[in-house]
C-alpha cells in the first residue's frame, strides 16, 4: 500500500484521519445536473475511498455518464461539490481534472494510431518540455509500461500494431505518467476478449495496492463482482445504494438497478401486441461480421417487430449498419421476400428494400444545416422529380404529410434540421423512412437515442405504424425498458452472438438484462457450440 | 454539443455581425470609389467589368457545384482552359459546331476522370486535381510541341463569339446565361439537391444511399465543362493560344467563389452568390486600375478581400 508516487502528500487530511477509517480520496456531496427538462443527475452523493476499486452501475440514463463527466470536467454540475484528496474542486475541463490527478479512461480510445507508444504516452503533457530530453522520459514510459504487464511492448513500436487490449493499457500508462491518483475506466472491457480483460483487471488491482483509486463504470456485472471492492448503484440520476461487494449478490445487483420497473413493466398494456402475420420477409442467415457479430440467424416476419437488446459494443448496432449496406466484410446471407441481396453498399440495401435509420442523428442521420424539408424527404427525391426535376409542389405536399405523421412541428418545414430539439430531429430521421413505397424492412438503430419521455413514446407509436402497414422492423437498443416496451420479439445478443430469442410475453426485464450483461449464461454456451 | 441539444433558434452571433459589417464595408467603399473614380461610372467601363467578369465568372459557377458537394476546389481551372482554348483554335478547322461540342466534350470528360477519382475512391480532391493540371500541362506541350495554336486562315467563324453583340462582348451573354441556367439546376433538379445535401454531410449521404460517385463526377464534369466553354470564348477572343493562358484562371475562380460567401465545407452557399463574387472582384479591379494602383497592388487588395470573407464565413459556420 505504500504508494510510491506521494498519494499523501497533498492529501490535506492526512493527520486527523485515524487509522481504522479508511482514507477517502474522491467525495461528492449532492451532486447535480440538468439537461433542459431533462435531470440527469439529482443530489447525487458517493465517496470513493484511496486504494479501492469503486463500481458505478446503472441502467442507461441512470445519470453514470453525467457523474464521470462531471469527475473529469466535461460537465459542469449545476449544484453539490466534488471534494479530491481534501481539497474541493471547481474543475473547468479535462486537463485540469488531470492536473489533480483524476483522470477519465474513455470507451473510445483517444490515442493517435500511427504515432509510437512512447509518442503517444506524453502526447499533449503538460510537463513535456520543449526540448524534451528523450532518455529521461523513455525511462520513465518504461517504468510504466512494466507496470503495467506491458514490458514486451517496444516504445517505438506504432500503437496501431497493438492489440485492442495493449492499447487501453497504453492508454492507462499516458495517464500514469501524468500521475493520475484517480483512474474512471468507462466500459473498458467493451471492446476486450477474455484475455486483454485479464491483463486489464491485473494492471487495475497493481495500481489498486499502490493507494491509487479505480472507478469502474461498466454493465458486465460479472466484471463488477470479479474486480471492485464496493459498487454504488444509481437509478433515475439518484444513488440508490452503495454496497461492500460480499454484501451483496447478483439478483440482489439486478434488482437494485431496475428498481420497481419490473412491476411497473407488468401493468403497461399490450394493446398493440400484433402477433406477426407469420409471413416471413426477411431471412438472415449466418450474419458475420469478423470482430464483432458472429453468425447471426433470425427470422422476420412481416408485421413484427424484433429488438435487439445488448450493451454498447455487444454488436447489435453492427448487425443493424450490415444490414443497411453500411460494412464492409460482411458473409452470410440475407434474403429479402426470398431473393437474396448482396449488402455492399448502401443503394443495394436500399434498393432490396432494407431501409437503415442511424443511430448517431448529427453525424450519419441528419443534414443538420438544411431544411427539415429537405431531410424528410431526401429517400425519396426520385419519386418526387421527373426527368430530374423536382416536382416542388409534390415535394412540399409530401414533406407536409410525412411532418404530420412524424409529429415533428409543420411551420418548421423551412428550419435548419440543426435547429430542432433532440427529439424532434429523431422524427425527422424517422419520418424520412416512413411510408416508403417497396420497404421491406425498417432497420432503426437506437431510435430514440437521447430524446425525453414523451417523445419516445411517440416514436414508439411510429414504429408501430410502421408495423403495422407491413413491414418488418428491426431495432436495436441498450435500454431494456424500450425493449419491452417496443418489441415483439426480443432478441439478447452478448458480444456479437444471439443468446436468447424470447416473445415478448414470455420476456422479463431481470432475464433479460442477465442474458446482455451474463457471458457465463448457458445461453452463450448453447449459442457457441 | 450537449448544449445545443434544446436549441430551438440560433442567435446571431459575433460573426454574423462581422461578416454583416465587412460587406457593409465593401459596399460604401465600392460606392465611394464608384463616386471618386474618374471614367468608372462610363458606359465603356461597365462594359470593360462585366467583360472581364465573363470568363473568370464563368470558371467559377461551375465551380461552385464542386464547392457545394464538399469537394473543395479543382486547382486545374487554369490548364483545362487552356487546354480548352487550344483544342478549340485547333479543331476549328473541322467546322465552329463541330469544335465547340468536341471541346466541352472533352472538357467533361477531364472532369467526369478526376470526379470518378474523387467519388469513387475518395481520393484528396486537391492532390487529384493538382495531379490532372500537371498532365494536361504536359500533354499540351506534347501535343503542341510547345507553340501557340493559331487558327487556321481560312476558318473565320470563331470570331463571332469574341464580336459585341446589341453592344456587349457575347461572352457576357454567355456567362449570364449558363449561370442562370446553373442556378435552376442547382435549385430545381434532384441532382442539384443531392449535391448540397451530399456537401452538408458525407457520412450521413452515404447512409442514406445518395450515388457519391455519380454526384461527384457530376460536380466535376460541370465545373470542368463550363471552364472548356470559357476556354472557348477565351481562345476566340485572343486567337491564339498557348499554355500561357493558364494564367491565375483557377486562383480568380476560387476566389470569386469564395468571395461570394460559400462555405468551403460545402452545402451552404449558391450559384448566384459565386456570379456576384465574380462581378464583385472584377469592379475591384477596374477601380484599381483606373487608380493607378500596379498589378501587385490589385493582386494584394483582392487578396484581402478573400481572406477576410473567408475567416468570417468561416466562423459563422462554426457558431452554427
Amino acid at each position: 500500500m505504500s504508494g510510491e508516487r506521494d498519494p499523501e502528500q497533498s492529501s490535506g487530511s492526512r493527520s486527523p484521519v485515524p487509522e481504522a477509517v479508511p482514507e477517502v480520496l474522491l467525495e461528492v456531496v449532492d451532486l447535480s445536473k440538468s439537461f433542459g427538462p431533462v435531470r440527469a443527475v439529482q443530489g447525487l452523493s458517493l465517496d470513493v475511498r484511496a486504494g479501492e476499486v469503486h463500481a458505478v452501475c446503472g441502467h442507461n440514463g441512470a445519470g453514470k455518464s453525467t457523474l464521470v463527466k462531471s469527475l473529469v470536467g466535461l460537465v459542469r454540475p449545476d449544484e453539490g461539490t466534488i471534494r479530491f484528496g481534501g481539497e474541493e474542486l471547481s474543475l473547468r475541463n479535462p486537463l485540469d481534472a488531470q492536473g489533480h490527478g483524476i483522470a477519465l479512461v474513455n470507451q473510445e480510445l483517444s490515442l493517435v494510431p500511427e504515432l509510437s507508444v512512447e509518442d503517444n504516452i506524453f502526447l499533449g503533457g503538460l510537463d513535456v518540455p520543449l526540448l524534451y530530453r528523450r532518455r529521461r522520459l523513455s525511462k520513465q514510459a518504461r517504468a510504466v509500461l512494466d507496470q503495467l504487464g506491458l514490458g514486451h511492448v517496444q516504445l517505438r513500436t506504432p500503437v496501431e500494431t497493438l492489440a485492442i487490449g495493449e492499447r487501453q493499457l497504453v492508454e492507462i500508462a499516458r495517464l500514469l505518467v501524468r500521475d493520475a491518483r484517480l483512474l474512471i475506466l468507462d466500459e473498458p472491457t467493451a471492446t476486450l476478449s477474455k484475455p486483454e480483460i485479464e491483463r486489464v483487471f491485473r494492471a487495475t488491482r497493481d495500481l489498486v495496492a499502490q493507494g491509487r483509486s479505480v472507478i469502474f463504470v461498466s454493465h458486465r456485472l460479472d466484471e463488477v463482482f470479479e474486480l471492485c471492492d464496493r459498487v454504488t448503484v444509481l437509478r433515475d440520476g439518484r444513488r440508490v445504494g452503495t454496497h461492500e461487494i460480499g454484501e451483496i449478490d447478483r439478483r440482489a445487483l439486478i434488482e437494485l438497478m431496475l428498481g420497481e420497473m419490473e412491476g411497473a413493466k407488468a401493468m403497461v398494456e399490450h394493446e398493440h401486441t400484433l402477433p406477426g402475420s407469420g409471413e416471413p420477409l426477411v431471412t438472415i442467415e449466418g450474419l458475420t461480421v469478423p470482430g464483432s457479430v458472429e453468425d447471426v440467424s433470425l427470422v422476420l416476419e412481416r408485421g413484427l417487430i424484433t429488438g435487439l437488446a445488448g450493451q454498447v459494443g455487444s454488436g447489435t448496432s453492427t448487425i443493424l449498419r450490415a444490414l443497411g449496406g453500411l460494412v464492409p466484410g460482411v458473409s452470410g446471407t440475407v434474403s429479402v421476400r426470398g431473393r437474396p441481396v448482396l449488402l455492399n453498399t448502401p443503394r443495394r440495401a436500399v434498393d432490396a428494400g432494407v431501409l437503415y435509420v442511424p443511430n448517431d442523428r448529427q453525424r450519419e442521420g441528419l443534414f443538420l444545416g438544411q431544411t427539415v424539408q429537405r431531410n424528410l424527404i431526401v429517400a425519396r427525391l426520385r419519386r418526387l422529380s421527373r426527368l430530374g426535376v423536382l416536382l416542388r409542389r409534390r415535394a412540399h405536399r409530401t414533406a407536409r404529410e410525412l411532418a404530420g405523421m412524424a409529429g415533428v412541428p409543420v411551420e418548421r418545414l423551412g428550419s435548419p434540421a440543426g435547429s430542432l430539439s433532440g427529439g424532434n430531429q429523431q422524427k425527422v430521421l424517422l419520418g424520412r423512412a416512413l411510408e416508403l413505397e417497396g420497404t421491406a424492412l425498417l432497420a432503426l438503430d437506437e431510435p430514440t437515442r437521447g430524446v425525453d419521455v414523451g417523445g419516445r413514446a411517440d416514436i414508439h407509436a411510429l414504429v408501430r405504424t410502421a408495423a403495422r402497414r407491413g413491414t418488418a422492423v428491426i431495432f436495436s437498443s441498450t435500454e431494456l425498458d424500450e425493449v419491452l416496451d417496443l418489441a415483439d420479439v426480443v432478441v439478447t445478443i452478448f458480444h456479437g452472438r444471439i443468446v436468447s430469442v424470447v416473445p415478448r410475453d414470455e420476456a422479463s426485464a431481470s432475464a433479460i438484462l442477465a442474458d446482455m450483461t451474463t457471458s457465463h449464461a448457458t445461453g452463450t454456451a448453447a449459442a457457441a457450440t | 454539443m450537449i448544449a445545443r441539444v434544446g436549441l430551438e433558434r440560433r442567435p446571431l452571433g459575433i460573426a454574423d455581425y462581422a461578416l454583416g459589417a465587412w460587406v457593409a464595408i465593401l459596399v460604401a467603399v465600392t460606392v465611394y470609389g464608384a463616386a471618386t473614380t474618374t471614367g468608372f461610372l462610363s458606359v465603356s467601363n461597365m462594359k470593360a467589368i462585366l467583360t472581364a467578369a465573363s470568363f473568370v465568372g464563368i470558371i467559377a459557377v461551375g465551380l461552385t457545384v464542386i464547392v457545394l458537394s464538399g469537394s473543395l476546389f479543382s486547382l486545374a481551372l487554369g490548364q483545362t482552359a487552356a487546354v480548352s482554348a487550344m483544342f478549340f483554335l485547333y479543331s476549328v478547322r473541322w467546322g465552329l459546331g463541330a469544335a465547340i461540342v468536341l471541346t466541352l466534350l472533352l472538357g467533361l470528360a477531364i472532369g467526369a476522370v478526376q470526379g470518378f477519382a474523387v467519388g469513387a475512391w475518395g481520393a484528396n480532391p486537391i492532390i487529384i486535381t493538382i495531379g490532372a493540371a500537371g498532365l494536361l500541362e504536359g500533354l499540351a506541350v506534347w501535343l503542341s510541341h510547345g507553340e501557340s495554336i493559331v487558327p487556321p486562315d481560312n476558318r473565320t467563324s470563331w470570331e463571332h463569339l469574341a464580336n459585341p453583340v446589341l453592344g456587349l462582348p457575347a461572352p457576357v451573354y454567355v456567362f449570364i446565361a449558363v449561370s442562370i441556367l446553373l442556378a435552376v439546376v442547382m435549385r430545381r433538379t434532384r441532382f442539384g439537391r443531392q449535391i448540397y445535401l451530399l456537401g452538408e454531410n458525407r457520412v450521413a449521404a452515404r447512409a442514406a444511399a445518395l450515388p457519391i460517385t455519380l454526384l461527384t463526377v457530376g460536380a466535376f464534369g460541370i465545373a470542368s465543362l463550363y471552364t472548356a466553354g470559357s476556354g472557348i470564348l477565351i481562345g476566340a477572343t485572343s486567337a491564339n493560344a498557348s499554355l500561357l493562358l493558364v494564367g491565375s484562371y483557377t486562383y480568380d475562380a476560387i476566389a470569386a467563389a469564395l468571395v461570394g460567401g460559400n462555405a468551403v465545407t460545402g452545402g451552404r452557399g449558391s450559384i448566384a452568390r459565386t456570379a456576384l463574387g465574380a462581378i464583385f472582384i472584377a469592379t475591384i479591379s477596374d477601380m484599381l486600375l483606373l487608380r493607378g494602383y500596379s498589378t501587385g497592388g490589385q493582386i494584394l487588395v483582392r487578396g484581402i478581400i478573400v481572406v477576410v470573407v473567408v475567416v468570417l464565413t468561416n466562423l459563422r459556420e462554426r457558431n452554427r
